[in-house]
């Protein structure tokens, strides 16, 4: 009876949506099934130009990540003006332990450099970049962590990946 | 008609405006620079209206930021570039930018205005940390001067003879460096990262007391100058029921100044969202000032001594407390994550431009 018990604890377990597990196990190694679901593309495409990207008012998000911080991006060559195959696939690695596959609340890619009162965290010493999860840009990386693919059109999210 | 009246009220305007400009000229002979580490930009408030009257774009990441005696330029250390950042006042334009050794982050300019010291986040060459030293006439770096450990924060004593650097790793040193030589001096282990400092001065000018925030204490330590000692260790007074501590991170306690008269020096408490102002030389709690923002973590206080100005990071405001009365008597909106600031002196023999 104990064996069964266990079985089945372990059962519930395995099958618990992402969003109850994320917490315990953000980090997504290389070779995880997060980077099956991840598009490496989507992010090198359509993700990491919103790292060098230029918000009135705000640092780029590049300013900080390229150096001084957890989460390091790799520095631009010299004169580049956008990462190269090589260096994409090293910020996708380093990328991915902030993200939880197919879980907006949880993904600190996301909540980070949202405003408090749009949803986002207390505190991000970069800086809040978005209002409220209706911009572009949020939705764009919220695509990607929904798991959609390079080339496939974007959908609007409002706080769930949907089905 | 109607045209003569719109243009009769508008001149009407003018005139009042340009009768009231001289008055409130000599009133502003003062500006507190609000760096933004998250921004891309420096913000210059006037203290009369507690207005932001002035911005400097093109500056990501900001860390520390001092002006010349003139008042003709503003030095803002950029952690985005490793660059020493020279703007011109007066058309608010980024003059030059000074390659550095590394990442920067704090600076402190001579009383001559000379030299400005820059602290380095990081081990250069064989040194675990330097800071280096920017001749502002030729606006070049012309020494590295090695320090104990990387520098965070720095400042240079009241009389100018020295520049005292905080190593931000657990080690905690203190590195004073003789600022006449360009060289180490002497140095203290804390043994907790060095968070804000403040230097109070004697009556002759000499340095007296260091002031120091550390590692992730709601206080500070007191260390004698001339001992070379650490005298006191002082924990800010806890939360009364009913007050929400704030979330800090990494330091509890983060934003220290000493008014000019040396008779209060002023801390800022990130948990408990409060200033608090200490008596001196007797370093004996005098008054708190909760505050209406997220948090505290810089502090700067104008040269009467009665007013601080206190950096919110996340709430993005700059909070004006009276000190006499420990009363928020503004709230500022600057940009994006305001930490480091500074009360900038504009002689009497120039006017003050915004």
């Amino acid at each position: 009876m104990p064996v069964a018990l266990l079985l089945l604890l372990a059962a519930a377990l395995l099958t618990q949506p992402t969003a109850v597990a994320a917490p315990a196990a953000p980090a997504q190694a290389a070779g995880s099934p997060a980077e099956k679901l991840l598009d490496f593309e989507f992010f090198r495409t359509q993700v990491q130009p919103i790292f060098l990207a230029r918000r009135d008012g705000n640092s780029r998000c590049y300013s900080c990540h390229s150096h001084g911080t957890p989460m390091r991006l790799q520095e631009l060559s010299p004169g580049a003006s956008t990462w190269n195959e090589q260096q994409s696939r090293q910020n996708y690695q380093v990328v991915l332990p902030r993200v939880v596959p197919r879980n907006l609340t949880f993904t600190r890619l996301l909540t980070h450099p949202l405003a408090t009162e749009g949803g986002g965290t207390f505190y991000h010493s970069g800086g809040k970049h978005w209002t409220s999860i209706f911009s572009s840009e949020w939705q764009t990386i919220a695509n990607w962590v929904c798991g959609r693919k390079a080339g496939e059109k974007l959908v609007a999210l409002t706080g769930g990946c949907g089905e | 008609m109607r045209t003569n009246y719109v243009v009769e009220r508008c001149l009407m305007s003018l005139a009042v405006l340009l009768l009231t400009a001289p008055l409130a000229a000599a009133q502003g002979q003062v500006r507190i620079l609000q760096s933004n580490a998250a921004g891309d930009r420096v913000h210059i408030i006037d203290p009369v209206t507690n207005k932001v009257v002035a911005e400097i774009p093109g500056i990501e990441v900001a860390h520390g930021i001092t002006n010349s005696p003139d008042a003709t330029r503003i030095y803002v250390s950029n952690e985005a570039d490793s660059t020493l950042d020279v703007a011109d006042v007066a058309t608010r334009k980024v003059i030059k930018k000074i390659p550095l050794s590394g990442r920067p982050n704090n600076i402190s300019i001579s009383p001559d205005g000379r030299k400005v010291y820059v602290g380095i986040r990081e081990a250069v060459a064989n040194n675990p940390g330097v800071a280096d030293v920017i001749d502002t006439a030729s606006l070049t770096k012309v020494k590295s001067v090695r320090t104990e450990g990387p520098v965070h924060n720095l400042y240079y004593t009241p009389d100018g003879k020295y520049v005292v650097a905080g190593d931000p790793t657990a080690n905690g040193y203190v590195s004073v460096l003789d600022a006449v030589k360009d060289e180490p001096a002497w140095n203290i282990k804390m043994g907790h990262g060095i968070r804000p400092m403040a230097i109070s001065k004697n009556p002759d000018g000499s340095t007296r007391s260091i002031f120091i925030q550390i590692g992730n204490h709601n206080g500070f330590a007191v260390v004698d100058f001339q001992t070379r000692k650490e005298v006191a260790r002082i924990t800010l007074p806890a939360l009364p029921p009913g007050r929400t501590a704030i979330p800090t991170g990494s330091a509890e306690s983060h934003g220290l100044a000493v008014t000019e008269d040396q008779k209060t020096l002023v801390a800022c408490s990130r948990l408990n969202n409060a200033l608090y102002s200490y008596s001196l030389p007797d370093v004996k709690l005098a008054g708190t000032a909760y505050l209406s923002g997220k948090g505290c973590a810089w502090v700067t206080v104008t040269p009467d001594g009665k007013r601080a100005y206190a950096a919110d990071p996340v709430g993005n405001v700059t909070l004006v407390v009276d000190i006499p009365t420990m009363k928020e008597v503004a709230r500022i909106p600057v940009g994006q994550v305001p930490k480091r600031n500074h009360t900038m002196v504009i002689p009497t023999s120039r006017p003050a431009t915004n």
